[in-house]
């Protein structure tokens, strides 16, 4: 990610080729994952005893993980397109993550990958309409987490989808308050850069 | 081949989970695009993509109304009120060195969400959920329905307050000042106003 603006002279058709490569050793660390191969690795290499010392035995999909974000890392330090390697990286995690899953924690865990996308992006984007959209999805988050729990923990008085209309009227209350602010500041100062934004200095 | 052919037998066997993995990829490889596009008002655009296929995941989970009202409220109304302001305030600013923080902010919010998304995954992961066996009613809106005018109608007076008072918030946030903002321009504002109506009073 950051990393990469170090070697920034290098061809964006590299970047690209790198970033292409890694999502193919993606494809391979998830299949080995999903069909049991990586277990027999561990095995073969006997990180078994390491992971049972840990009382982490039924964690094998977190070393499927740590590969994965261990690639990209190494793979976005050679040159490669760091916003490619992002996506593809989190989407395999996210398959190795919950393939073997109830599908409960599925949705839970896809809520989450949500989350911290939006956090990410609300953090990281300077413009204030792109930050509002981040909040955006954060919210649309929970409310996945919401009506996961409706469906399956409360079938019968679907508490959850009923929090979750009121998540929406308040989400669409704070669009509208916060486009208003962001137009109000704009039409002030004649920026939406976040880190313009300093009335409040003195 | 043998394991695409199991990947194929996993899909005819359990339709739910298969659909769950394709909405699930296009919905965060299109956040990723709303954080990550470097033109503002396409990623406007592509946030409809992902309040779409999040409709989606609520129709897996049988939440029709709630779909529905994503659909209305969220890829209708909310980006739409986002497109207007980008088109009200000047996107032609961001090109390309607005739209990303300072690589050291970067790195520190790559950590901070990635600690946060193992946080979650590892409390929400052991398996003592009490999940109940029993399927969804059908008759879920009706219940919903039932609920919101019953137990839970205070909560729901209190949004349409809520709602009220932050439309009219924003309508006067957002509606355009006239009265100048330094005492100069106060002077010059009023010495215009007398100028122009004095010929209207002269015709007189």
């Amino acid at each position: 990610m950051t990393s990469s603006v170090a070697t920034k002279p290098q061809s964006s058709a590299q970047a690209m080729s790198y970033a292409l490569a890694y999502a193919i050793a993606v494809c391979f660390v998830v299949g080995a994952y999903a069909t049991g191969n990586l277990d027999n690795l561990i095995q073969m290499v006997g990180l078994n005893s390491v992971l049972e010392s840990w009382a982490l035995k039924d964690y094998t999909e977190l070393l499927a993980f740590v590969l994965i974000v261990i690639l990209g890392s190494i793979v976005a330090l050679l040159g490669g397109q760091t916003s490619i390697i992002m996506a593809v990286g989190t989407v395999g995690s996210f398959f190795s993550l919950t393939l073997n899953q109830h599908p409960l924690i599925q949705y839970l865990s896809l809520a989450a990958v949500l989350f911290a996308i939006g956090l990410y992006g609300m953090v990281v984007s300077r413009n204030a309409v792109r930050v509002l959209m981040a909040i955006e999805l954060m919210l649309n988050a929970v409310n996945i987490n919401l009506v996961a729990f409706a469906r399956y923990v409360d079938p019968v008085q679907v508490k959850g989808q009923l929090f979750a209309i009121f998540v929406i009227t308040v989400a669409a209350a704070e669009a509208a308050v916060g486009l208003a602010i962001v137009l109000s500041i704009y039409r002030n100062t004649s920026t939406v850069d976040m880190e313009r934004f300093n009335l409040l200095k003195w | 081949m043998e394991q695409f052919e199991m990947l194929k037998a996993l899909a005819e066997t359990n339709v739910e989970s298969f659909m769950f993995y394709i909405l699930a990829t296009v919905s965060i490889l299109l956040a990723f695009g709303v954080i990550l596009d470097r033109t503002i008002i396409r990623s406007g655009f592509i946030l409809i993509g992902v309040f779409g296929s999040i409709c989606g995941l609520f129709l897996l989970l049988q939440a029709q109304f709630l779909a529905l009202a994503q659909l209305m409220i969220y890829a209708v109304g909310i980006t739409l009120v986002v497109v207007i302001a980008l088109m009200l305030t000047n996107p032609r600013m961001e090109n390309g060195k607005l739209s990303t923080a300072a690589p050291a902010n970067q790195l520190g919010a790559f950590m901070v969400a990635v600690g946060l998304f193992m946080t979650i995954y590892l409390s929400v992961r052991p398996e003592n959920w009490t999940i109940s066996s029993e399927p969804l009613d059908t008759a879920n809106v009706e219940v919903l329905g039932r609920a919101l005018t019953t137990d839970y109608s205070l909560p729901f007076e209190f949004a349409s307050v809520l709602l009220l008072a932050a439309l009219i918030g924003a309508v006067m946030l957002a509606k355009a000042e006239k009265p100048p903002k330094s005492g100069e321009e106060d002077f010059e504002y009023s010495v215009v106003e007398e100028s122009a109506a004095e010929p209207a009073a002269s015709k007189r």
